[in-house]
Formats: structure tokens, C-alpha cells, sequence
């Protein structure tokens, strides 16, 4: 069995689960990291939505093997930033949250977006979240959101 | 708080952003079982045998000879069983459970199990009636004699699954000689109530704690009762707790949906072109179990005439039983099958006499004062006047339509009038529930609220406590409202119906008056308030006639849309909605139950298509099953005027599901316009519009 | 005792291809959604397993002469975000699922899958794209039309991985690229459409035009476009039914869970309508 290293919130862990475990379950089960949902386990919610170097995935597709070496970041890493107050703020602010299960996706989608593009359009934010649905709210409160975190956040991203 | 509407922070906004709150899977319990659900592959048969092989050690096969009560869930129809035993009648129906300690060894496990069937023909149209209602208000026999002409049209409406992003999830354990359950659910004491008739035990021997709800829908409030009584009998067998949670799939294809529905409606006009009567029939696909399709069936039949006063009504209605998955709650609980075609109707009718609807449907508008379909009465103000003019001017409504009436530009505009009754249909509230709420306050002058009440994204939590803090003129950080365990929480009634702000929050309100005016400082304290139903409230169950609702929220949609003339696709463009709710206790919830609501609704009307082909359902995963994604909403504007309702906490009525009501209509309407066809059916896909509009084969 | 391996280097994963049969993965995202039995349980591969996602030797993207030469490895977001990735590329797969899926999956994987409404093979057989195949015996050049010969089927021998995937670039005056999904984003074409022309002076001199999620496999049709090549663009316009008429007959759309024939037939042909008739703009 191979161990797998890599960086999780910050830190260098090993793993030694078999190779086709899906990222997910290595983080709620291995490492109790609950924050990131299933939803429906074949990429289509983004519930379980984390950060692979800087950019967003679908922990649900990702075979443990692929995150060899890489740095991996879920909504319990993220939230001990800035960005992460600012984008919480944002959230309360404009409603954007209703039942939460697919809040912590959204926000992670939101870093990866606004990391590659700290000014997006109205267009560009819904393609930056269009992989992460939400039944409860109807997006508008949640594109609301991101815009007043990227307009408040200047410099941080 | 001076203003009730001012927004205030949602409470428990902030864990649910860090990912902190707690969900049924997240909840992590030391040498916890794994169950799950052995189901039936046929839609209609006996069970001849199921062979099982020898169990592995801590492997456990849980089935209908484990119950020790009855073998039946209850809901208010109570036909559906725990576990299917002699017969089957859906493909899916769950026949047992396999629970063991590892997921592979209950998956090889369950690949060895065998079933034989006996086939028999399975039933899928609408020919047997399970439940057949029937009221009048008036007399219709006479209008449609002295008709100048009669019109009649039938509408459809298709399935809709709620696609909560949290599957169905509970975990059982047995701790201090009690099942208990923690799940993803709307109403714990429909749960606990239904697990004391299957195990036959005491009250105290059942526990049922909420834990954060993942979206709900109506999708969480009577199929989750299935799940615990299941889950009840196990643990109560085995002894250890036991997780189960539902895989995507599964749940779309087992779990409750919004019914089918079939509506033909006809409507005599006199020679002032004004309808006299109408004569309506609505079915609905129960599916395989009734459960409680008979109330949904009431819901729908009392709002057969829409938005309009007629004077004359005859309606009748049927649940129709099919071997298909059984359906059940979804916001709007029968009421968006029925407005969906009673606004396409008036509209139709309107066509058929070369009149122009805008002014037609004005002229049958509802007005306080007004005798309800049941010949109860509209007591309190109507703003609709008020609320659709505002509506025609933020969407420019009258000018657009002329335009693209006239036009080839695929272009189309459509507006939908609508209410919801709020609460339980009937004298459900006082003959059913009998809410009951507690507020507790301890010597730091901290007050409790005790009810069993859900949140499961719309902002119970919030709106409940700023009903307390605000009558007892607290600061909100005074008041705690913890998720509902029924050891704790006395049954304030389910979460459904629009009926927790009204209804709930109303009693709490009184509740927290009673408190305040015999307040002690530094004293332990308790109040309870239970539900008296207001004296003008009558209802009468059996001819279905009187006030079927204490109170009704109103609402009007604009939809404006832009049909492709390549793919026929639809392109929803803008959309403006003005409700009235009495009173928002927090503005910002009501906006985004508002918008929420309303794009459930849209997609209802447009891109959400389930299909069952003979018992099974063909889109049965995300991918298939098409809910929008942020890139396919309009731009939404909403507005919320004020009505206060006398009864209503601050004023207000219901919410929760009148923002779904009017979407679909709307949409259906602008669509219309646009191609130029009449609709009849949703949802209007691109391949149905192709039909319509039909083309020519080379 | 299934193997899982992940190679240090891509000699490594050439050697160990050709000791014995492996199931090849890529980014994942296809393969791990097919196979899943439960959550929590890991995913079965049910052969023995390669994980190729990290292997740096097939993440590069260039420009070669006229051809874009492109890693087997390299992420659909990292190609979309290119500078010399085409513009008929970057549509095709700007639209392709959602940027959770993009970020880590690949062109690789997309052909490898062979789905029938693969957004991304569609503009690839336009170009006449053709994948480096290569084993410790060799390379060998495929045209993707003919190395995908159904759905989930290829001509990979055991021994092969695919190793770039080349798109001979071209100057065209017209494109366009149109995917019908039931909904703007994240969706599985009912139909998609890629058109492509190069007119000067008023004549075609180049036309393509592929059609997918119409047929087992990509449906394009040299032979109408070579009839068509020297033709005036009113010219054009008048063959418009005629050349209707002939791809009509290429196309075998399906009736599923998402749509069905009747609709993606007009759908299809309606498109390529619109596309023919825009030259003329």
C-alpha cells in the first residue's frame, strides 16, 4: 500500500487508504472533516466542493492518488483567513445562506473564483458557481454576495 | 426592535457558512452500524421467497417479522407499510434492511440475497380511485343551462422532486431504554408518533431529535417517518446504533414526490361574458400508497377557482392509485397542479370569447368580503388591485405584451395571480395538531423556546425568536431556540403548511405576552400556549364548506421570456413578483424564501422532467434531473407590501409556499405569447415546444 | 489482488503498461462517478489501476508551427485558459460541465471515455485532431475519428496511453459552436454543433462542419464539404436543403432520458442552417 502525502489546511499529512478512495471520504472519514458534503456523489452539486492547489474540485471524483503532492484546502482551513470573514460577512449580509448544505461549496468555489479573477463580472461569478447548486435560495442573494466581498475586498485577492 | 421587518443577522447564518453545523452524516458515532434498504425490482407482485444467505457474524437482515406493532407507517391515510411482507406494489418498495459494520460485506452480502416474485399487472393510468371528494358551492346545473356558451379545457402537470442537496438521512441508537433517532426531517412528532404505533411501546420509550436540515422542501415531512420506523425496529432489535443514510439515486427514485395531476376544467359564460359557474375534476397520481394524497387532493380541489370569485362550483377530485413511487409533500401541496391551470384557463377562456384577459381576470378578481370556493369568506383586506398595479409597472407589463402579441420575435410576457391558504386545510390545526408551545425562562432571565418546530433553511429559528424577543422587548441574545428533541419540545405541529410563522410564531407571540405581563426577575419560570381555533373559523370536513383557511397570502408574477427559434430553448429574462404576507418578521428571509420559491417554481414550469416509464423513474440522478444552476436565473425583483392580518404574530400570515405558487403559470402564459400556441401542459421543454409548434418532416 | 499504482515518471508508466493490462486514469472524473458502489467505499476500478493525472511529462501545451500540441494530462481549464488555444476550442470547452469538473479534468480522459455527447470531441474532429499513442514499442499518430470507434470504445492497444493530443490549427473566417443542454451550464448535450469556414473573396475554400450526441460518434462528413469547397456563398445558400438533406441521413439521434430523436434531428439541422446561412452575413 503506497502512503500519500499531502498538504491539508496547512499541514503535511500521510495517508495510507487504498489509491481509489474518493477525496471525500479520506476527508470526513479519515480526517473528520465534515464541513464538505455529499450531495450526490457524481460531480453534479458541488456540495463537496475543496480547494486543490487554489482551485476548486469536486472532492466526490478525486481518487486519492490524484492529490498526491498537492496542497488541498477545505472550508475548515479556509475559514481561519480574511477572506473568509469577508466573504462570511458578505453571505450574512445579503442572505445567501439558507439551510447551508451547500454553503461551504459556494464559498469555496468564491475563493477559487475570485483568486483567478478578484473582480468578476455578474456573468463571470455565475460561471464560477455554476457547478455548485443550490435548491434553497435561487442564487441571486448569493451572486449579491460575491459581488460586495470583491468590491469590499479590494487588495485581498 | 422597532420595526419587525428590519433584518437581522440570521442565528444560525454564521455555522452553517464555516461548515460547522451539524448534519445527520457529518454526526460521527463510535462503532456505528451501516444499513441499507433491500428493495423490490418488480412494480407489482407477491413475494413468493427470499432466500438469504448464511449471515456473516454482526450482520443483520431487519424485515417486516421484526416489527413488533403495526406493520404500517403513520401518516393520516395510513396504508403504506414499514416493510413490504407478502406483496409489492412499486418498484423500490423497501422489503428490509441489511445492516452491518462494513459497507463491502453488506453490498456482497446483499448481491446474494434472492427474490422471487409473483408477477402480476401492474396498474399505471388513471382508472382506480382511491379517494374521491366532492363539494359545491351554488348552483351550477342552473348556470350552465342558461349559458351563452361553454368552454372546456384539460391541463397536466408532471412530477417534481423536491432535490433537497442533503439526501434523507437518520441514525438510530438505543440509549437509556428509549430508541432514538436524529435526522433531516420536517416534523419530529410525526416521526415519534408513527415509531410508537410500530413498536407498540410507550411514549417515553421514543426520542426523535432534529439535526440541521440540508433542505426539505415537503420532501422531509411525512417520508421520513418510513425511514424511523424502519430504523426504530432495527435498533430496538440490534441493540447498536445504526447510520442510514440515502445515495442520491435511491432517494430519486424512492422517495416522495409532488403528484402528477390531470385537471379539466369548464366554465359556463353568461351573455355580459362573465363565467357563472365552473365545473371542475382534478386527479393526481398517488402512486402506490395514499398516505396523506388526500389532503393534497382537498388543497387542490379548494383552490379550483383560483384567484377569481365565481359563485357557482362544482368540483371533483380523485387520488388515483398507480404501481409507481407514492407521492407526496411539496411546497405548494396540491396548489400549484390547480393554479397552474386555472390561470391558463381564465386566460383560455378569455381567448375563446375574443375578450382581453387582463380585463377579464380583473373583473373576477376576489375581494374581501367575497364567499371563498367553499363558501367561506374572504374576511380580511385583498390588495391584489394595489399589488398587481405595481406589478404592471416595474415590468412594463401591458406595453411589452401588445408588443410581442404582435410580433414574430418569439418574445412573450406573463403574469400570474395567486394565493395560498395558510395552515392546515380544514379544521386540521384544531382537530389534528392542537399545537402546543412552551417558553421557559431561568433566574439569569434567559428565555428558552421550546417547540417542535423545524429549520430547515427558510429561518424558523430566526423568525420564532425575534417573535419572542421582540413581545418581550429582549435583546435576540436572550433567546434561545435549540433544534426541536422531543423529550424537550412539547408538538407545537409539523413544519408545513405556511403555518409555523402564522400559527407557531402566533402562539409564541401570546405566549411571550403572558410572560411578560406575570414576569418575575430572577425567577424560574414556564408558559404554555395551545391553539384555540379563531370562533369564525368553521369548517365542515365531510361536504367540504365553510373557511377552509384562517388566512390567505397573495401573490402576482411577471415573467418575461425569450424563446429560441433554433433549439427552443427558453430564456426566462426578467422576472418581478409583489407579495403580500401580511407582515415580513424579517424581511431578508422573506426575500429569499421569495426567490427561492420562485425559481423551484420556474423550473417546475420549464426544465425539471421526470418521467415513469412503466414503474421506473428515468431521471433518477442530478445529471438527469435538471434543477437551474446560477446560470439560469432571470433577474428576480420582488416587493413585499404590508397587510397585517389580525391573528397573525406582528401582523403576519404564511410564506413558506405561496413564492413557489405562481411561477409556472406565468411562465406558461409568457410562453405562450411568445410561440404563439396555447399551453396546456408543464413543464414546457424545448421538445414540447417543437411539438406545438410543430415542423415540417423532410 | 488488484494493483493501484501510481508511476514515479512516464518511462515508469510506459514499462508498466506493457507487463500487463491497466485501467488508465486521468483526472478521474468519468471513472470515479461510473464505478462508485457506495459512498465511503472506495470506488471499484475492477482492473488493475494507473493513475497518469500527475505525471508532469504530459502537462505541457504549445504551439507547433500550425499545430497546438497538447499533454495528455493537461486540465480542460488549463487548455481554456491558454493563449494559443483556439477560439473554437475554448467555447466547446468553456461549456463542458462546471469548473470543479474542468480543473481537473482532461481532453485525455474526454476521448478516452468516447461518450457520445463528448463536447470536446466534437471541435476535435473538426480540426482532424489526432492523438499520439505511445508503448515502450513506439508512437503511432491516430485521427481521433478513427481511434474512437463507439461509445466507450477505442482502438488502444493494451501497451498504449495517449500521450498528446495535436489539433492542426487553421485560419478560419466563420466559426461557431453550439451545445444544447437542458439547462446554460453543467449539462449533458441533447445536441452540440460545430461549424467552420474559411471564405475569401467571396468563395468557400474550407468548410467543416460535426455534429455530437447525434449518433455513436461524432458525425462529420468529408464528402459534403469537399462538394461544397470553390462553391460562391450564394451558391451555397441555394445547396442549403440539398446539403440538409444529406446530413439528415448521417444522423441517427437517440430517444432518452433527456430528449429525444424527433428533437434533436430538427435541432441538429437547424443549426447547421443557421451556421450555412450566417456565411452570407
Amino acid at each position: 500500500m503506497k502512503t500519500i502525502e499531502f498538504i491539508l489546511n496547512g499541514e503535511l499529512v500521510r495517508v495510507d487508504d487504498p489509491l481509489n478512495t474518493r477525496l471525500l471520504d479520506i476527508l470526513r472519514n479519515r480526517f473528520k472533516l465534515v464541513g464538505t458534503k455529499e450531495g450526490c456523489g457524481e460531480g453534479e452539486c458541488g456540495a463537496c466542493s475543496v480547494l486543490i492547489d487554489h482551485k476548486v474540485v469536486n472532492s466526490c471524483m478525486v481518487p486519492l492518488a490524484n492529490v498526491c503532492g498537492k496542497t488541498v484546502m477545505t472550508i475548515e482551513g479556509y475559514r481561519k483567513t480574511t477572506r473568509y470573514n469577508l466573504l462570511e460577512e458578505a453571505f450574512m449580509n445579503q442572505g445567501a445562506v439558507q439551510c447551508g448544505f451547500c454553503t461551504p461549496g459556494m464559498i469555496m468555489a468564491t475563493e477559487s473564483l475570485l483568486h483567478s479573477n478578484p473582480h468578476p463580472s455578474v456573468e463571470e461569478i455565475k460561471i464560477g458557481l455554476s457547478g455548485n447548486l443550490c435548491r434553497c435560495t435561487g442564487y441571486q442573494m448569493i451572486i449579491k454576495a460575491v459581488l460586495e466581498a470583491s468590491e469590499k475586498g479590494a487588495g485581498l485577492w | 426592535m422597532k420595526n419587525i421587518s428590519t433584518s437581522i443577522p440570521k442565528i444560525d447564518g454564521p455555522e452553517k457558512i464555516r461548515g460547522s453545523s451539524l448534519y445527520v452524516d457529518d454526526i460521527k458515532i463510535d462503532n456505528v452500524l451501516f444499513a441499507k434498504t433491500l428493495r423490490s425490482s418488480i412494480a407489482k407482485g407477491r413475494i413468493d421467497s427470499i432466500v438469504v444467505p448464511p449471515l456473516p457474524r454482526g450482520v443483520h437482515f431487519i424485515t417486516a417479522k421484526d416489527i413488533p406493532g403495526k406493520n404500517r407507517v403513520k401518516i393520516i391515510f395510513d396504508d403504506m407499510p414499514v416493510f413490504a411482507e407478502h406483496e409489492v406494489r412499486y418498484i423500490g418498495e423497501p422489503i428490509g434492511l441489511l445492516i452491518g459494520a462494513d459497507k463491502m460485506e453488506i453490498l456482497n452480502v446483499m448481491k446474494q440475497i434472492k427474490i422471487t416474485y409473483i408477477e402480476t399487472t401492474p396498474r399505471f393510468d388513471f382508472d382506480e380511485s382511491a379517494i374521491h371528494y366532492h363539494y359545491q358551492k351554488g348552483c351550477v346545473k342552473e348556470a350552465f343551462d342558461q349559458a351563452k356558451k361553454t368552454i372546456t379545457k384539460t391541463y397536466e402537470t408532471g412530477y417534481q422532486e423536491q432535490a433537497y442537496i442533503e439526501p434523507q438521512g437518520m441514525i438510530g441508537m438505543f440509549e437509556d431504554n428509549k430508541v432514538v433517532l436524529i435526522g433531516s426531517i420536517q416534523c419530529p412528532y410525526y416521526a415519534k408518533n408513527a415509531v410508537i404505533e410500530t413498536l407498540a411501546c410507550e411514549s417515553e420509550s421514543v426520542r426523535i431529535i432534529q439535526s440541521s436540515v440540508g433542505g426539505a422542501f415537503g420532501g422531509k415531512e411525512e417520508f421520513p417517518s418510513l425511514l424511523a420506523c424502519q430504523l426504530a425496529v432495527a435498533v430496538q432489535k440490534i441493540k447498536q446504533p445504526i447510520k442510514l443514510i440515502y445515495e442520491r439515486e435511491e432517494d430519486m427514485e424512492v422517495t416522495t414526490k409532488r403528484h402528477p395531476s390531470k385537471t379539466t376544467l369548464s366554465a359556463s359564460v353568461d351573455g355580459d361574458n362573465r363565467i357563472t359557474a365552473i365545473r371542475c375534476h382534478v386527479g393526481i397520481d398517488g402512486g402506490a400508497y395514499v398516505g396523506l394524497s388526500g389532503v393534497v387532493l382537498s388543497r387542490a380541489m379548494i383552490a379550483s377557482s383560483g384567484a377569481y370569485t365565481i359563485d357557482n362550483l362544482e368540483v371533483d377530485g380523485d387520488v388515483y392509485i398507480t404501481n409507481t413511487v407514492p407521492t407526496g409533500a411539496f411546497r405548494g401541496f396540491g396548489a400549484p397542479q390547480m393554479k397552474f391551470a386555472v390561470e391558463m384557463f381564465i386566460h383560455h377562456v378569455a381567448k375563446e370569447l375574443n375578450v382581453d384577459p387582463f380585463s377579464f381576470r380583473m373583473r373576477h378578481l376576489a375581494k374581501q368580503g367575497d364567499r371563498t370556493s367553499t363558501n367561506g369568506t374572504f374576511r380580511d383586506p385583498i390588495i391584489m388591485p394595489a399589488m398587481i398595479d405595481l406589478a404592471l409597472k416595474r415590468s412594463d407589463y401591458h406595453e411589452k405584451a401588445k408588443k410581442f402579441a404582435s410580433e414574430d420575435s418569439f418574445r412573450g410576457i406573463g403574469m400570474s395571480w395567486f394565493f395560498h391558504g395558510c395552515g392546515f386545510t380544514g379544521s386540521g390545526e384544531s382537530k389534528h395538531i392542537n399545537a402546543l408551545v412552551t417558553l421557559k425562562k431561568n433566574r439569569l432571565n434567559h428565555v428558552f423556546v421550546y417547540v417542535a418546530a423545524v429549520d430547515m433553511g427558510q429561518g424558523a429559528k430566526t423568525v420564532l425568536t425575534k417573535i419572542v424577543a421582540g413581545v418581550l422587548d429582549l435583546p435576540i441574545e436572550s433567546v434561545t431556540f435549540d433544534n426541536p428533541d422531543t423529550d424537550f419540545v412539547p408538538d407545537s405541529g409539523p413544519t408545513v403548511a405556511s403555518r409555523t410563522t402564522m400559527i407557531v410564531g402566533g402562539l409564541l407571540a401570546r405566549a411571550a405576552k403572558k410572560l411578560k405581563e406575570s414576569w418575575e426577575e430572577g425567577c424560574d419560570q414556564t408558559v404554555h400556549e395551545r391553539y384555540v381555533q379563531p370562533p369564525e373559523i368553521e369548517w365542515d370536513e365531510e361536504t367540504f364548506q365553510g373557511d377552509a383557511y384562517p388566512a390567505y397570502s397573495w401573490g402576482v408574477n411577471v415573467v418575461e421570456v425569450r424563446v429560441c427559434k433554433k433549439t427552443y430553448h427558453v430564456d426566462v429574462e426578467h422576472a418581478w413578483s409583489v407579495y403580500d404576507v401580511g407582515k415580513a418578521i424579517d424581511e431578508r428571509l422573506v426575500l429569499g424564501q421569495a426567490d427561492g420559491g420562485f425559481i423551484q417554481g420556474l423550473a417546475y414550469g420549464t426544465i425539471e422532467v421526470m418521467e415513469c416509464e412503466k414503474g421506473k423513474i428515468r431521471q433518477k440522478n442530478m445529471t438527469d434531473y435538471i434543477i437551474p444552476t446560477t446560470s439560469d436565473i432571470p433577474n428576480m425583483e420582488t416587493h413585499l407590501i404590508d397587510n397585517p392580518y389580525p391573528l397573525g404574530p406582528y401582523g403576519a400570515k404564511g410564506v413558506g409556499e405561496l413564492t413557489l405558487i405562481g411561477a409556472a403559470p406565468a411562465v406558461a402564459l409568457a410562453i405562450e405569447m411568445a410561440i404563439k400556441r396555447e399551453v396546456t401542459k408543464i413543464p414546457v421543454t424545448p421538445e414540447r415546444i417543437m411539438e406545438m409548434i410543430g415542423y415540417e418532416d423532410d | 489482488m488488484v494493483k493501484h499504482c501510481i508511476p514515479s515518471n512516464y518511462k515508469e508508466a510506459l514499462v508498466k503498461l506493457n507487463e500487463e493490462p491497466y485501467q488508465l486514469v486521468a483526472g478521474g472524473t468519468d471513472l470515479m462517478v461510473q464505478h462508485r458502489l457506495w459512498g465511503g467505499v472506495p470506488v471499484d476500478l475492477m482492473n488493475h489501476v494507473l493513475f497518469l493525472a500527475n505525471l508532469s511529462e504530459l502537462k505541457s501545451i504549445q504551439k507547433q508551427g500550425k499545430c497546438l500540441r497538447i499533454g495528455a494530462m493537461m486540465s480542460l481549464q488549463d487548455i481554456l485558459n491558454h493563449p494559443d488555444t483556439s477560439s473554437l476550442l475554448k467555447k466547446a470547452i468553456g461549456e463542458m460541465a462546471s469548473p470543479g469538473i474542468r480543473h481537473i479534468a482532461t481532453l485525455a480522459g474526454n476521448i478516452g471515455n468516447a461518450s457520445p455527447a463528448g463536447d470536446g470531441l466534437v471541435p476535435l474532429l473538426l480540426y482532424d485532431a489526432f492523438v499520439v499513442l505511445e508503448s515502450i514499442d513506439g508512437t503511432r499518430e491516430v485521427r481521433i475519428q478513427d481511434y474512437i470507434i463507439g461509445p466507450r470504445q477505442t482502438i488502444r492497444k493494451q501497451n498504449e496511453l495517449i500521450r498528446e493530443i495535436v489539433v492542426p490549427l487553421k485560419d478560419f473566417t466563420n466559426e461557431t459552436f453550439v451545445k444544447v443542454g437542458g439547462r446554460k451550464a453543467d449539462a449533458i448535450s441533447k445536441v452540440s454543433f460545430a461549424g467552420a469556414a474559411r471564405i475569401e473573396e467571396g468563395i468557400l475554400k474550407d468548410i467543416r462542419f460535426a455534429f455530437g450526441a447525434v449518433y455513436k460518434t461524432v458525425v462529420r462528413s468529408k464528402e459534403v464539404e469537399e462538394s461544397l469547397i470553390g462553391r460562391t456563398i450564394s451558391e451555397l445558400q441555394t445547396a442549403i436543403p440539398t446539403i440538409k438533406k444529406k446530413m439528415d441521413a448521417l444522423i441517427h439521434p437517440i430517444d432518452d432520458q433527456r430528449s429525444n430523436k424527433k428533437y434533436r434531428r430538427l435541432v441538429a439541422l437547424n443549426l447547421l442552417e443557421t451556421f450555412l446561412k450566417d456565411l452570407s452575413l
